[in-house]
């Protein structure tokens, strides 16, 4: 193959890639339980803020209110948007019928990831910057007592905190097309998800607390541990990077170079398998008749 | 047993042999598959079935529930890999197999709701060709005659109708060769009647198609050729008429039934035989 070819190639993966992005983008736009849920959460996190201490303590505080809630919410909205994905198209035929236009595993799910995570990541970074639009609003009229927490607490450092819910939501979407691709019915999707939510949200921290405290798990190994589980990376990227101290003491979030790692690895992980479980590949000959006269 | 249905097809006869010659000798062949075999676990769906199938020509495939038709389908389309076998696809020209080979229609295929018919079929015309996409949708949609529900959201399609537009889907890129499993059923007669001319009109445009069908009036009406499998196997192949001669039936469902019914005595008989030398 020469490089004119592999332009081409690559321009038609590229194109089919935006086809089916464009779709996941209207479908999750026109399907009312997903609006209705965008909504809920949108309306979630506003409450949060509004009615918590963080919107009118400044943006640290209103990190640290917001941490626990988006650790909770973004996963499962994650899921939601994203465990019937890849099924549905499965369960109708769909699937089949797009592998006869010779769409390849790369377009398919890197399309249906990217329509699905514009509006995931999206609503993600619109709910929390608008949470974010409280703190002046709320804090107008208040006087700044403590001067050490008026050199820390600024907006780049709930930028970061944003940025990485942005991060994690792409993680969990990750996962969720991978259970989306693993799965053959409905029922065994959702029992995945359903699992796999309540396994980032409680059950990884809980084994390692278990682990630890038993002194199975020795404790220098906390922050490979905390790497391992999404929820954990991530609330160690918030506590290190977008909070720092708090009452003056430094964060023991376990290793941010880690924690970045642990997530990565979560994301390629699931995107590989969704890329590797989606079909198999056939090989169907083709040929262009001997007798064939070129139009 | 087999004297009373005296089969065209032996399944004696060697693979080779036993490739079904569907195709007229002048036409060219669109499609060929050779020794096609698949199992699941232990259970075999396929088990060396040859087939090919010529440029504008109309193949029907029939058989009972579970003989493995669907199967068959999905290997023919390169959606499911055989254990062994290899189906190969000619296109007339070198545009026409870059552009798209097979087209396919599962069955009872559904499509996502919210979007219209246009939409629909806009999406997949994308992968085909970007630059035609308004050309070619409409251009289907006259074909299969969804014109008039072009703005039709996809749910408030109609069963026929949405098997309509999965043909429409199927016919998009013009390829070589249409794998069609079951569109008519579930569907009335006069939609089952309108699917069949549809077909045979994109047949003449030398396309080469293969279908599988319970409806065995339409296959009988409109076939060039009819396979019959059961039980994997390719146990009947030949136009309507040869086969209706060989079986002496009538119809194709007195020859399907003659056929079938003779296969499962024949079938009884080999397991009581079988059953007789172990109990001994």
């Amino acid at each position: 193959m020469n490089v004119r070819e592999a332009l081409s190639v690559v321009r038609s993966v590229v194109n089919d890639l935006f086809v089916v992005a464009t779709r996941e983008l209207r479908t999750v736009i026109r399907t009312p339980a997903l609006v209705a849920l965008a909504g809920v959460y949108l309306v979630s996190i506003l409450a949060v803020a509004w009615a918590g201490t963080g919107g009118s303590g400044g943006f640290i505080p209103l990190t640290l209110d917001l941490l626990t809630f988006t650790e909770v919410l973004i996963p499962l909205l994650a899921l939601a948007f994203g465990y019937r994905s890849i099924l549905d198209d499965r369960l109708t035929g769909e699937l089949d019928m797009l592998r006869t236009f010779d769409v390849s595993r790369i377009a398919y799910i890197g399309g249906v990831y990217l329509g699905r995570a514009i509006v995931l990541v999206g609503l993600v970074v619109v709910s929390l910057f608008a949470a974010g639009l409280l703190v002046p609003v709320l804090t107008a009229d208040q006087p700044t007592f403590f001067a050490q927490n008026q050199a820390a607490d600024s907006g780049i450092r709930f930028v970061r905190f944003v940025v990485f819910a942005a991060g994690f939501a792409l993680v969990t979407l990750a996962v969720a097309l991978a259970v989306s691709a693993v799965t053959r019915t409905l029922r065994t999707a959702f029992a995945l998800a359903t699992t796999l939510a309540a396994a980032f949200v409680v059950g990884i921290d809980t084994t390692l607390i278990a682990g630890l405290a038993s002194g199975v798990l020795p404790s220098e190994s906390v922050p490979l541990l905390l790497a391992a589980s999404p929820n954990s990376a991530f609330r160690g990227l918030v506590l290190a990077e977008a909070v720092g101290a708090i009452g003056g003491a430094a964060v023991n979030a376990g290793s941010t170079p880690l924690n970045v790692v642990g997530l990565l690895g979560w994301w390629v992980l699931a995107l590989a398998v969704a890329m590797w479980r989606v079909w198999p590949t056939v090989v169907l000959e083709t040929t262009v008749s001997a007798d064939a006269h070129e139009t | 047993m087999s004297e009373e249905r005296a089969p065209t097809a032996s399944k004696e006869s060697p693979p080779q042999e036993r490739t079904q010659s569907l195709t007229d000798t002048k036409r060219s062949i669109a499609l060929q598959a050779t020794n096609l075999s698949r199992s699941f676990g232990d259970v075999t769906v396929l088990e060396d079935v040859s087939l090919s199938v010529g440029r504008g020509e109309l193949a029907a495939v029939i058989g009972p529930n579970g003989s493995g038709k669907s199967t068959l389908m999905e290997a023919l389309a390169g959606i499911r890999a055989p254990d062994r076998g290899t189906v190969t696809i000619t296109s007339p020209t070198e545009a026409t197999a870059e552009r798209r080979a097979v087209g396919y229609l599962p069955q009872r295929p559904l499509f996502r709701r919210g979007f219209s018919t246009r939409d629909t079929l806009e999406f997949y015309a994308r992968f085909v060709d970007d630059t035609a996409v308004d050309v070619a949708v409409t251009e289907t949609l006259d074909r299969v005659g969804l014109s008039d529900v072009a703005g039709r959201t996809v749910g408030s399609l109609s069963g026929g109708m949405t098997r309509l537009l999965g043909l429409g889907q199927a016919i998009l890129g013009h390829p070589s060769v249409l794998v069609l499993d079951e569109p008519g059923s579930g569907l009335d007669p006069a939609m089952v009647e309108r699917l069949f001319s549809i077909l045979r009109s994109l047949a003449d445009d030398d396309t080469g198609i293969v279908v599988t069908s319970h409806n065995l009036e339409a296959v009988e009406k409109y076939a060039d050729t009819v396979v019959l499998l059961d039980r994997g196997e390719v146990v009947l192949s030949g136009t309507s008429s040869d086969i209706l001669a060989s079986t002496e039936s009538e119809t194709l469902v007195e020859a399907f039934l003659t056929t079938v019914q003779g296969e499962e005595r024949e079938s009884t008989v080999r397991a009581g035989q079988s059953s007789e030398v172990n109990n001994s």
